[in-house]
């Protein structure tokens, strides 16, 4: 196995007199896919946005390819390449895909050689490589977003990961809301991301599709891994077991 | 990890997309079409009724063009407010603000100061825009950190505006006597009146600043999502500053105008103009949920307005059909936005 | 140049006397005598005028002033100001009431409080008072410019300047404002006299300039031989004038206007109005205030008063007899 991308070593968090997480970890590798699994307020999201640094961890450390983390805010954990998507996907759905993509970081060109003006066309083109690049063909890119389907707007949210090479691309929940056609497309879609070689960390309670494409499978419950298995290895019973405590 | 039989590893956006562009070129130029229709409506009856063309005819142009200048000022901005998911209600006595603080200022200027007319001119604009800082920051502050709503931090803003317009007029209208600065107001250019002029600059400006820039970009990334603006890495707060800061801004420039056109500043000049203002921006295609909306449409939305209002009285229909028609086009505006919406997939009422 | 002023006596009692009895002022502080005074607005030159003809009217019989009003001519903004002063018990009030019909209920609360009411230039009901007829019926006196006289002023003045022939038109602000619509009536009923004068259609601008300027130039795009317009308040008259003058025909086509702020000289000096008919608020006020305390001191009064106009125009405003009806701004 080539290096790891994320390393989450016995991070604690808590909220008041609740302890949301306690001397979590576990580790996630490039091409990698690792599920995160549990009920609800078993620590999922906490350790989520631990990792994408939406507030700081107490005791343990985070360390990215080797290095501790200590991000001031979401935005620098982007910058440090870990691409969180949640599940409203959080696109503008009245701009098209490369208005997405770019989204808060536009390219600007000069015309007449001094106006400032959005590059648009530099945005297209980046749209249409990098969704070519998840095999998303479509023939208008400039159609704003809402015009797509579910499984192809968490593409854009994906492509935008890709596009900004994030090392560790989070998400939430990607298929709850999907009708069964769709959610094995974005099943599909997250074997590209591994196929790019990034490390995929998803958060569902989706078994079928937690079997379907995790590497790895790692159960939380009340703040605490409980335990990690291969699809292969284990079965919806034991997840499901591990998940409740029996 | 078996690949399901169903899976295509190609995925299509739907085929709908290409024929959906063409309806979303009609959608934008929606204003525009039906500013032709009217066009032809009163030409045909002009025609027929007084043997006169409406259109072709340099008085009519001049004058609906001056008419749509004053709410359309009011609309540039509230075109930015709009799209941002927002409203600003309280253009309309800013203007009137600006006016007043105008006057006194040019009066001020000549007469205590005894500065020649053009500085004293300069003096009155400068003034009356500079005030407008103040009630745009507020509302920006209101809305970006206090997170009241649009509505009511406007509302509120709407009466401390109009108080404070009536007080520094001191219930009179303030005349001003300064032929330069009615000549900004009055004169024509080569047959353009100059207050035509100025509002094309601004429309230009504007439309610049919507189309061109990041920031008119993240304001219609914050009308779809401010979730999404926000995890994007947009300052939300610092850019709905900047919104309502324009905004503001651009009804002291109407309000400045007026009084150069009037020759005098008025508390109340701007009152009536507030509702057109929102109608020509929902006429040209903005939705009130925010998202959409372009500088051209509200430009085709208030000359449909104008040419609405100023259209009846040429024809001499009796008066009281005036007030239908402005309401009736914006309800038809918007059965037709929402029909397009729903056609075409985005967010609609359910 | 023309110049009335009169008492116009009516009313179902016949009570005849023309002149009140003013009463010296030997109430001592501790009774003085309370009237209020709530204008339609504050903000305007003209109840600014009548609140200094009350002012005056207090000062001459010793009793005391209480004015109070709202900004802008509003019935839910003036209802709220009425009520305050109905708590503060004055013997009278003097009211401009901002609708005919919604202030009413409100003033008979006044009444029923033992508050006599008086109604200075607007009025409610039908302006005919103490008749035993309708349930706007209370209110003592109706002490108000005519503004049906207003309107035939205008319109004889103005047919004067137009050779009393061609087309004119009345740029008004909206139906349902007693003083404005007894202003055109008064002016399209007196323009019937002269047969060489058509009327047209009023135009309505809900108190907008701007939009009283469009209308004024639509009207003349479809009537190039327009004479005149009567603009029956300031702001149709103003928007009107700034139409006439972006297409040039300041002067060709004859403006009247109406009402007096100072800001009007200048306008009457260049012709860009030919005239404007000047109320007399400060009698409005002084009149209306000598009821009030007339009344409440156990005297009769007559139950209306019409105070009289001035026509202004660019020859006479310099005359300070004509001058002197400005209204004041402060």
């Amino acid at each position: 196995m080539s290096d790891t991308i994320l390393s989450v070593r016995n991070v604690s968090k808590h909220f008041g007199g609740v302890q949301a997480l306690n001397k979590v970890s576990f580790d996630v590798h490039p091409g990698e896919v690792v599920a995160v699994a549990g009920d609800n307020g078993a620590g999922k999201s906490t350790v989520i946005k631990a990792i994408s640094g939406v507030f700081q961890y107490e005791d343990g450390e985070i360390l990215l390819d080797g290095k501790r983390t200590a991000f001031s805010s979401p935005q620098d954990a982007r910058d440090s390449g870990i691409e969180t998507i949640y599940q409203d996907l959080s696109l503008a759905d009245n701009l098209s895909i490369g208005a997405n993509i770019f989204l808060g970081r536009e390219p600007m060109k000069r015309r007449f050689g001094f106006l400032p003006v959005i590059d648009r066309q530099k945005m297209a083109e980046a749209a249409k490589a990098t969704m070519e690049s998840l095999d998303f063909h479509v023939s208008r890119l400039d159609a704003p977003v809402a015009a797509f389907s579910g499984g192809q707007r968490q593409a854009v949210a994906i492509g935008r990961a890709i596009y900004w090479n994030a090392r560790l691309v989070i998400m939430d929940e990607p298929t709850a809301a999907l009708g069964v056609p769709e959610q094995l497309k974005v099943m599909s879609l997250i074997q590209s991301l591994k196929a790019h070689g990034k490390g995929v960390i998803f958060i569902s309670h989706n078994l079928r599709d937690i079997f379907e494409v995790a590497d790895r499978i790692v159960v939380f419950r009340r703040g605490e891994n409980v335990g990690e298995r291969r699809p292969s290895e284990t079965s919806g019973d034991e997840i499901v077991r591990l998940m409740v405590g029996k | 990890m078996a690949a399901p039989e169903t899976l295509t590893p190609a995925i299509h956006a739907r085929g709908k997309v290409v024929g959906r562009s063409l309806l979303m070129r009609i959608a934008e130029l929606r204003a525009w079409l039906f500013l032709i229709l009217l066009l032809i409506f009163f030409e045909t009856w002009a025609r027929v009724a007084y043997d006169a063309s409406f259109v072709l005819n340099t008085y009519n142009l001049q004058s609906i063009s001056v008419f749509a200048t004053a709410p359309l000022l009011l609309a540039l901005g509230q075109t930015f407010v709009i799209i941002s998911a927002g409203i600003d209600l309280s253009l309309g006595f800013v203007m009137g603000l600006a006016s007043v603080i105008a006057a006194h200022a040019a009066n001020f200027a000549a007469v205590q100061l005894g500065l020649p007319a053009p500085i004293a001119m300069l003096a009155g604009l400068a003034a009356g825009v500079a005030v407008t800082i103040i009630p745009g920051l507020v509302n920006g502050g209101l809305i970006a950190h206090l997170k009241v709503p649009p509505f009511i931090g406007t509302l509120g803003m709407y009466g401390v505006a109009r108080g404070a317009a009536y007080l520094f007029a001191g219930g009179m209208t303030i005349s001003v006597s300064n032929d330069w600065y009615s000549a900004i107001g009055n004169n024509r250019v080569l047959g353009i009146p100059v207050l035509v002029i100025l509002t094309v600059i601004a429309c230009v400006v504007m439309h610049y600043m919507l189309s061109q820039t990041r920031f008119g970009q993240h304001t219609y990334a914050m009308g779809a999502s401010q979730a999404a603006a926000r995890r994007a890495g947009i300052n939300t707060k610092k850019l709905t500053m900047k919104i309502y800061f324009l905004s503001a801004i651009m009804a002291g420039v109407g309000g400045v105008l007026y009084t150069g056109r009037f020759s005098a500043g008025a508390a109340q000049a701007g009152e009536p103009l507030l509702l057109d203002s929102i109608a020509a921006v929902v006429i040209g295609g903005a939705s009130l949920f925010g998202g959409s909306g372009t500088i051209w449409g509200t430009v085709a939305g208030s000359l449909v307005i104008a040419v609405i209002q100023y259209g009846l009285v040429f024809i001499d229909v009796e008066p009281f059909w005036q007030f239908v028609a402005v309401g009736t086009v914006i309800i038809i505006s918007v059965l037709v936005d929402q029909t397009q919406r729903r056609f075409m997939g985005g967010r609609t009422v359910e | 140049m023309e110049r009335r002023s009169f008492v116009k006596l009516l009313g179902a009692s016949g009570v005849a006397a023309a002149s009140m009895p003013m009463l010296a002022g030997k109430a001592s502080a501790a009774d003085k005598v309370t009237i209020a005074l709530i204008p339609g607005l504050t903000a305007d030159g003209f109840y600014v005028t009548m609140h200094k003809g009350a002012e005056a009217a207090a000062k001459a019989v010793g009793a005391k002033l209480i004015y109070q009003g709202a900004a802008e001519w509003n019935v839910s903004l003036q209802v709220p100001v009425l009520e305050a002063v109905i708590a503060k018990a004055p013997k009278a009030i003097l009211i401009a009431p901002t609708d005919k019909q919604q202030l009413i209920q409100p003033l008979k609360k006044a009444n029923d409080a033992g508050i006599s009411v008086i109604c200075v230039d607007t009025f409610i009901g039908n302006g005919v008072f103490q008749t035993g007829a309708g349930d706007a019926d209370f209110p003592i006196a109706y002490v108000a410019s005519d503004n049906v006289l207003g309107g035939r002023m205008a319109a004889r003045a103005l047919a004067k300047a137009i050779g009393e022939k061609g087309k004119v038109y009345v740029s008004n602000v909206k139906p349902g404002v007693s003083t404005t619509d007894q202003r055109e009536e008064g002016f399209k009923d007196e323009m019937k006299n002269y047969s060489g004068i058509s009327v047209l259609e009023t135009q309505f601008n809900d108190d907008d300039a701007n939009k009283a300027a469009a209308q004024f130039q639509a009207v003349l795009g479809r009537t190039p031989d327009l004479a005149g317009v009567f603009g029956a308040n300031l702001f149709s008259a103003g928007g009107t004038a700034n139409g006439a003058k972006q297409a040039g025909v300041t002067g060709k086509v004859k403006l009247a206007g109406f009402d007096a702020p100072e800001s009007i000289v200048p306008q009457l000096k260049d012709g860009t109005f030919e005239l404007t008919i000047a109320q007399h608020p400060a009698e409005i006020g002084y009149f209306g205030f000598m009821s009030a305390y007339a009344h409440v001191t156990g005297n009769p009064v007559p139950t209306a008063i019409g105070t009289g106009f001035t026509v202004m125009t660019g020859a006479n405003i310099d005359d300070p007899n004509v001058s002197k009806y400005l209204y004041k701004s402060s």
